[in-house]
């Protein structure tokens, strides 16, 4: 068997579970716990393109988040929008807001953008939380905005089940999956990932390394705040520090980047692994040792850089070829 | 026709003049050698004409289009390559890879970069190696790939900085015959070096700056008996052959 | 007018003080080139240490800098040796070295948690505490003693510092390190124990701050985040490895947190700070005083 049609067959045989999964399982706790997973998986591969393709450190990510989530909230309650369209609204934002922080900053070595990263996600963030209102839109400062569950249906994007949630997000993250996998074996993949390791070669040979990191940039920022219109959407209450916090903004790089940004799997296999490790410490642990999933998360974050800076895709998909050869060698045999 | 016209450049740093009133013209189909002691000024000299700085004073026109202050990437699309003196490979990167990044700069689609790299690769005798992770080639190989890469952008004018540095003597031997190739493509070549026998054998021409000022030009004969330059290198030994 | 002439004094006074925190993390930043986001958790370290100190020996708080800026200076020196030393020499010749500005992440996750962990949420203050709202009265204006200490430490500190880096062996190693890592290794200096060395006393004076703000501020987990971003503010602000800049840097922080609020509300205050840092890494972030560093 070829790696690459086995890599195919063992793709489709696991979105298949994945979609198949529902109508299997029914405990609403573990959808919830899937929803979350994908969820962080959807958020870790579109910072992916930014802090992998494009070779830089954004610490700030979440701002996209609740520029998404606050968008779409304030459109659905004051004006009774759409929050499908409030998404594409809040998606519009986050493009100008990404383009207004990446043109100056995307120049600046590496260790000032993440810091200006930071300095503006957390500025965002206490300017959110000490405003009552902006010009004629509520923003409730640090009580937040809470979205009555009483409009069900698919425009207002409420749901009484979580199974509509978990279609959604699972689409949501098949298809930036799909979309990071077409830039990577595109003009613009190219020349992200040889600006981010050689920009003075890349731009010899003909590349604009920071007009690339700047589209780069647009697109996350797009697709991140995205994925806040859906948690607005899934949780009904969003407040400053869940949605532009500088805790949400780590957790998506720290997943990505022990996973292994610059890949595409990395960031999945990072969320699969780290999330399902953080609920579980936190729901068996979380009384009686507090923090111990930090602890935890930041001990794996120090050892994979220093053993494995690439991330553990890199093992991992290794072992996951020596298995498929000596299944493929096997299956060979045996035809003999 | 000339490819290249460089006319009173002067590169200032601060207080530190690297370039003085510099002129050069190179004909198209050229081969123009640069030599110089170390720190004489012509890496400078090679970054204005790339667009790494723009010069403080003078002009560069690259095919009649005045080029001061252009950014390096917009060079590359108007057929002006270049290489590092210490290569830049993308390391973690294939050499196929690499040079399709090249390839990236004159078409869109994947497989047409693929196929222009693998041409590259193998008019360079590299194509056996194209999967092989950049960072693990050997400093002959990175040369090559540095020379591949630059090709892959379709230039007219070509600037190899320093490409032999660090070379055994076969190894520059085949550098020679890869850059004569390139000369036979249609290519015009600016090229420093500091290992004189091959400087003497390729170019067609050879300038000498010292101090940023450039002390003779002329055919590679006049200029090895020149005083000037006899003077500049004391205790240089180079063979003419 | 008397309340301004209150409020800059209190504002140079803590202003200073934060200066002190960022004083460690300008040396580690200048020598290193590494920004360590762990630092404001060496800070949480430091003022823990210097509380337990006090609260087990009963010695007056600034006695226990004998105890905390050996023990800090050890730590710091390990910290980098063990953790940072191996990711370091992996990427000796990468252009950004972002993975050790990952990893201090991790370090700072680890430190304020385990804090959380080993002596739980509560926020402490000194039992005993001979500097408990102590004022001086000049006319009437009343100066925080605590403070007014703190800021005299300071400059003691930095002051040593300075006179460390300019005329000891060492100091000017330090100082070599950190203009040229290759040529001062061929001058016989090991770099990797230069940056050892450097970062221990950075840590060292993150203990020294610690000690400082235990008598008038709240030690509890997390109190290094909320001067681990102040502290880097300064820092951009002062410009890197510049002891000066760190402390005045500090001042203007310190005078808009304490001026601002009397204006708009404290929060505001925040975000002129955070404008403030983008406005500076936008335009000048070189910082006032700070080395040329090709960003």
């Amino acid at each position: 068997m070829k790696p690459a049609s086995s890599n195919k067959i063992s793709l489709a045989l696991v979105a298949a579970a994945a979609f198949g999964l529902p109508l299997v399982m029914h405990s609403a706790t573990y959808l919830h716990i899937l929803i979350l997973l994908y969820f962080y998986a959807y958020l870790t591969t579109s910072w992916n393109l930014v802090g992998g393709f494009a070779g830089v450190l954004p610490l700030g990510h979440s701002a996209f988040v609740g520029i998404g989530a606050y968008t779409s909230t304030i459109l659905y309650l004051q004006y009774g929008i759409s929050p499908w369209l409030g998404m594409i609204a809040g998606g519009i934002l986050a493009v100008v807001a990404g383009l207004i922080i990446g043109f100056p900053t995307l120049k600046m070595r590496g260790a000032y953008f993440a810091l200006c990263t930071i300095a503006f996600a957390e500025g965002l963030r206490v300017m959110v939380e000490n405003i009552d209102k902006l010009g004629p839109f509520k923003l409730n400062g640090p009580r937040g905005l809470q979205i009555p569950p009483l409009d069900v249906g698919f425009v207002s994007f409420q749901f009484n089940s979580k199974v509509p949630y978990y279609y959604i997000i699972l689409i949501m993250l098949v298809l930036v999956l799909i979309l990071t996998h077409l830039i990577a074996r595109s003009k613009l993949g190219y020349s992200l990932n040889a600006g981010g390791e050689e920009p003075e070669a890349a731009e010899a040979l003909g590349v604009n390394v920071a007009r690339c990191k700047l589209i780069a940039m647009v697109m996350s920022s797009f697709l991140t705040a995205l994925a806040g219109t859906f948690y607005a959407q899934f949780t009904l209450f969003i407040y400053p520090k869940s949605v532009i916090g500088l805790d949400l903004s780590f957790e998506i790089a720290f997943i990505a980047l022990i996973g292994g940004r610059g890949s595409i799997a990395g960031p999945v296999l990072g969320a699969l692994l780290l999330r399902p490790l953080s609920d579980f410490t936190r729901i068996y642990f979380g009384d009686k040792l507090p923090g111990l999933h930090l602890v935890i998360f930041g001990l794996a974050l120090v050892l994979v850089m220093i053993f494995q800076p690439r991330g553990i895709q890199e093992p991992l998909s290794r072992f996951y070829s020596k298995i498929v050869d000596r299944l493929g060698r096997k299956a060979i045999v045996e035809e003999a | 026709m000339n490819l290249l016209e460089i006319s009173n450049l002067t590169k200032n740093f601060g207080g530190l003049t690297a370039v003085q009133s510099f002129d050069l013209t190179i004909r198209e189909g050229q081969i123009l050698g640069l030599i110089g002691p170390n720190g004489a000024g012509k890496s400078t000299l090679f970054n204005c004409v790339a667009g790494v700085y723009p010069p403080t004073r003078g002009e560069i026109l690259f095919n009649n289009d005045r080029i001061n202050g252009q950014m390096p990437w917009d060079l590359c699309k108007k057929g002006l390559a270049r290489t590092f003196q210490i290569v830049k490979p993308f390391s973690s990167k294939t050499v196929l890879y690499n040079v399709m990044v090249g390839s990236f700069s004159r078409v869109r689609s994947v497989s047409n970069a693929e196929e222009k790299a693998m041409d590259v690769l193998d008019s360079l005798n590299l194509s056996h190696k194209k999967d092989t992770l950049a960072g693990n080639l050997n400093i002959a190989d990175r040369k090559r790939l540095e020379i591949a890469r630059a090709l892959a952008t379709n230039p007219r004018l070509l600037l190899l900085d320093e490409v032999m540095a660090g070379l055994r003597p076969t190894e520059v031997d085949e550098m020679i015959d890869i850059i004569r190739q390139l000369r036979q493509k249609g290519i015009t070549i600016f090229v420093i070096e500091h290992i004189m026998r091959a400087i003497m054998k390729l170019s067609d021409w050879i300038a000498v700056i010292h101090f940023g000022c450039k002390i003779a030009e002329g055919p590679p004969q006049q200029v090895a008996s020149d005083t000037n330059v006899i003077k500049a290198y004391l205790g240089e030994e180079y063979a003419v052959s | 007018m008397i309340f301004l002439l209150q409020d800059i004094i209190n504002g140079v006074l803590l202003g200073t003080i934060y200066g002190l925190t960022a004083l460690g993390l300008t040396l580690i930043f200048g020598v290193l080139k590494v920004i360590n986001f762990a630092h404001g958790s060496l800070l949480m370290v430091g003022m823990y240490a210097a509380y337990w100190t006090v609260a087990l020996s009963g010695v007056h708080p600034y006695i226990a800098l004998i105890v905390v800026v050996p023990l800090m200076y050890l730590f710091g020196y390990f910290l980098q040796d063990i953790v940072i030393k191996p990711i370091f020499k992996a990427e000796r010749d990468v252009r950004e070295p972002v993975t050790v500005i990952i990893v201090t992440t991790g370090v700072w996750y680890i430190l304020d948690n385990l804090a959380l962990l080993v002596f739980g949420p509560q926020y402490r203050s000194l039992p005993a505490n001979p500097l408990a709202g102590k004022m001086f009265q000049i006319g009437e204006i009343f100066i925080s003693a605590p403070k007014f200490f703190g800021f005299i430490i300071t400059i003691l500190t930095a002051g040593g510092l300075f006179w460390f880096l300019q005329k000891t062996r060492i100091g000017r190693a330090i100082r070599a390190t950190s203009l040229d890592r290759d040529a001062a290794s061929l001058q016989g200096i090991s770099p990797y124990k230069i940056f050892n060395v450097a970062f221990g006393i950075g840590v060292a004076i993150a203990g020294v701050a610690g000690v400082v703000f235990v008598p008038f501020y709240n030690v509890f987990p997390t109190v290094g985040v909320l001067f681990d971003i102040k502290a880097f503010i300064i820092v951009v602000l002062g410009g890197l490895g510049s002891i000066l800049g760190a402390i005045l840097g500090g001042i203007i922080v310190g005078l808009i947190e304490s001026i601002g609020p009397q204006y708009m509300t404290s929060t505001w205050t925040e975000a002129i700070i955070y404008g403030l840092f983008l406005a500076v890494l936008f335009i000048k972030p070189s910082g006032m005083f700070g080395l040329k560093y090709d960003w």
